[in-house]
């Protein structure tokens, strides 16, 4: 019944708003964002990704091989350096654990270390869980729009257990892709920015390849993801995303 | 001639005197203990939130105690000889911190992971004393971990089981390394007893990345309500990178309790004082009253006034002090008693932990100087002044009016 009534809605809008140049052309809103936060994922893929963390006492370089399965199944391992090599995190829906090969042993992240930084970046376990489901979580209206990009706001649905308290996104309308996603808490204060660069287009999809993660209470602080290799739709099967491809060392 | 004049009127009349004396005795005695079974709880109070967790004293990189931030950090190489070579330092604790993921099986729990020196830390804190399973970390232990009640149910782990501990160490990198549970405490202050791990020093300063490093010296004294002042004391001795902190400074709560608390004391404290000093009163004052006549007749054989008074003085001041003497043995020893054996109260009161303290189920006394010297010296100037009056009237009077009194 939904669905219907919303693709009804839908149509309607569309040949409204098709009086209006330059509105034609835009997706809706969620969808839009859904596009956005699942850029790199895709229906499936595999990626070698190098992660630069720098903080005031000490900056670091990882390089990483990941692998997805649509929004909720992912693997990431760490290739160098040797100290770190084969710790890995494995998501499948809103479960976090992590493989430390040091000690051999599978650790769950508990719901109260959610927030927590991820492998040392400036990314949360929070993020790997929720980002998948912004488009769900968030209501979103159009801010501003030029000729180039879209500013799109983005507000917790009442019940939705939301980490951030708005979230404004730029997206280019070229291609479809964010230049960047401001971050507000609950006060409303900006307190991360992420930056994205690099437009390269891989297979038939046009991508950012550079992701910079600014935590803005901490100016000299910075994470940087950049994708060394990228390839969608891959052959992979959900039961590749288990606890025993976890613990796998290369 | 006054002298054995005094002391033979002491032993002259010995069922008022024994009268006297028990009357002084019983009051002196008792008031020690009360104001012993004071201290004691004051002193629980006090003892489970510093000497269980924090220190009396706690020396660490300026600002560390604000936010805890893992890198301030100093050199357990820092110039702290002065340390040992105080006696009103009872032991030294030097200490590594952070907070991290344990993690049992399909369990995990975040915790405060404090690494210690075991037995330099047993001289700061008890809580080998509150071992619930298992034992303490030994000295030469490398890789045990003795943790909180509430973190071992919630982890499901007893003595003999294997905690992986995951980090973030100072170089960024992730450091993760496997502990075996040694034991289980509980202090009864559920933030320690659900989130507090007590591991090696060289352990935790290895997966930190910080070899020879410590986040803070923590510090007992035979003084913790002086804890201030001997802060002040070592504070111009310290590095300018290093700072001092008493409890009061790390508990402001604390500080506050212990204020009104104090307070509270005084209060009944000096209703104990006068409510004893009026007994003693009363009774100096009518054996010295019953004598009227006897001065009187003193008098008419000659003795001047000022010699009476004197007589009377030297009389009092002989039972004051015998009494004191005795009171004081008596009081010190109920007071020891209550200190070695206490009254059990658990079975009708439960521990209330209220500003970082607990409360707890028990009477018990602490021996205090001050308890002791205090109400002795009270007393004996409460009798001196309870025979001063009768003694001095009596003096005044005419030797023909003082005899016909009856």
């Amino acid at each position: 019944m939904m669905p219907k009534v919303i693709c009804c809605f839908a149509v309607i809008l569309v040949v409204l708003s098709s009086h209006l140049p330059l509105r034609a052309e835009m997706p809706e809103l969620s969808e839009l964002i859904r596009r956005v936060e699942q850029q790199y994922s895709g229906q499936s893929s595999i990626a070698t990704v190098t992660m630069t963390v720098v903080t005031g006492h000490w900056e670091r370089h990882l390089t990483m091989e990941s692998w997805s399965l649509g929004r909720e199944r992912f693997l990431i391992r760490i290739l160098a350096p040797a100290k770190e090599k084969g710790v890995a995190t494995l998501k499948v829906e809103n479960e976090v654990w992590n493989f430390l090969p040091r000690v051999d042993r599978v650790i769950r992240i508990p719901p109260s270390m959610m927030g927590g930084a991820w492998m040392g970046s400036h990314i949360t376990n929070d993020d790997l869980v929720k980002a998948n489901h912004i488009d769900q979580d968030y209501l979103f209206t159009l801010l501003d729009e030029d000729t180039t990009e879209w500013t799109i706001l983005g507000q917790p649905k009442p019940d939705a257990p939301v980490v951030w308290g708005k979230i404004i996104y730029v997206v280019l309308k070229d291609h479809l892709i964010p230049r960047q996603i401001d971050y507000f808490d609950e006060e409303d204060v900006l307190v991360r920015r992420i930056l994205f660069s690099d437009v390269q287009t891989i297979g038939d999809r046009t991508v950012p390849l550079k992701m910079t993660v600014l935590p803005l209470e901490k100016p000299e602080e910075r994470t940087v993801m950049h994708y060394q290799a990228l390839e969608f739709d891959v052959d992979l099967k959900s039961d590749f995303f288990s606890l025993a491809q976890l613990k796998r060392r290369h | 001639m006054l002298y054995r004049l005094a002391l033979r009127n002491i032993w002259r009349n010995r069922r008022r005197t024994l009268l006297t004396l028990s009357a002084m005795i019983v009051s002196s005695a008792l008031l020690i203990l009360c104001l012993g079974v004071f201290s004691g709880m004051l002193r629980d109070l006090l003892a489970t939130a510093t000497e269980q967790y924090y220190g009396h004293l706690v020396i660490s990189a300026r600002g560390y105690q604000d936010d805890r931030d893992l890198f301030r950090y100093f050199s357990d190489r820092e110039s702290l000889s002065f340390l040992s070579h105080t006696d009103v330092i009872l032991g030294t604790s030097p200490r590594l911190r952070n907070f991290g993921l344990l993690s049992h099986r399909q369990d995990s729990a975040p915790a405060e992971v404090l690494g210690i020196l075991p037995e330099r830390e047993k001289k700061v804190t008890g809580l080998q004393d509150a071992l619930v399973a298992g034992t303490y970390l030994s000295a030469n232990d490398h890789d045990g971990v003795v943790l909180g009640s509430g973190l071992a149910r919630r982890l499901g782990v007893a003595p003999g089981a294997q905690l992986v501990f995951v980090t973030q160490a100072a170089d960024g990198s992730i450091g993760n390394d496997l502990l075996t549970v040694r034991g289980v405490f509980r202090t009864g202050d559920a933030g320690h007893d659900n989130s507090l791990a007590l591991v090696p020093l060289i352990w935790l300063q290895n997966i930190l990345t910080l070899p020879g490093q410590l986040h803070e010296i923590a510090v007992r004294t035979n003084q913790p309500l002086n804890a201030a002042v001997l802060a002040e004391r070592f504070r111009k001795r310290l590095p300018d990178s290093l700072e001092i902190l008493d409890w009061g400074q790390m508990l402001p709560e604390m500080r506050e309790v212990v204020a009104s608390y104090d307070v509270s004391r005084m209060i009944i404290v000096t209703i104990l004082y006068i409510a004893t000093g009026l007994g003693i009163l009363n009774t100096f004052f009518m054996s010295v009253m019953e004598r009227t006549r006897e001065f009187g007749v003193l008098k008419a054989l000659g003795m001047k006034p000022g010699q009476i008074r004197w007589m009377v003085f030297l009389e009092t001041l002989f039972m004051g002090c015998l009494a004191l003497v005795c009171g004081v043995v008596v009081g010190v020893a109920l007071s020891l008693y209550m200190a070695r054996f206490g009254i059990d109260l658990s079975g009708t009161l439960t521990p209330i932990t209220y500003a970082g303290g607990t409360i707890l189920p028990r009477l018990y006394a602490v021996i205090e100087p001050a308890n002791i010297i205090i109400p002795a010296a009270c007393l004996l100037f409460v009798s001196l002044l309870a025979g001063f009056f009768p003694a001095r009237r009596a003096a005044r009077m005419q030797p023909i009016d003082a005899i016909r009194e009856d």
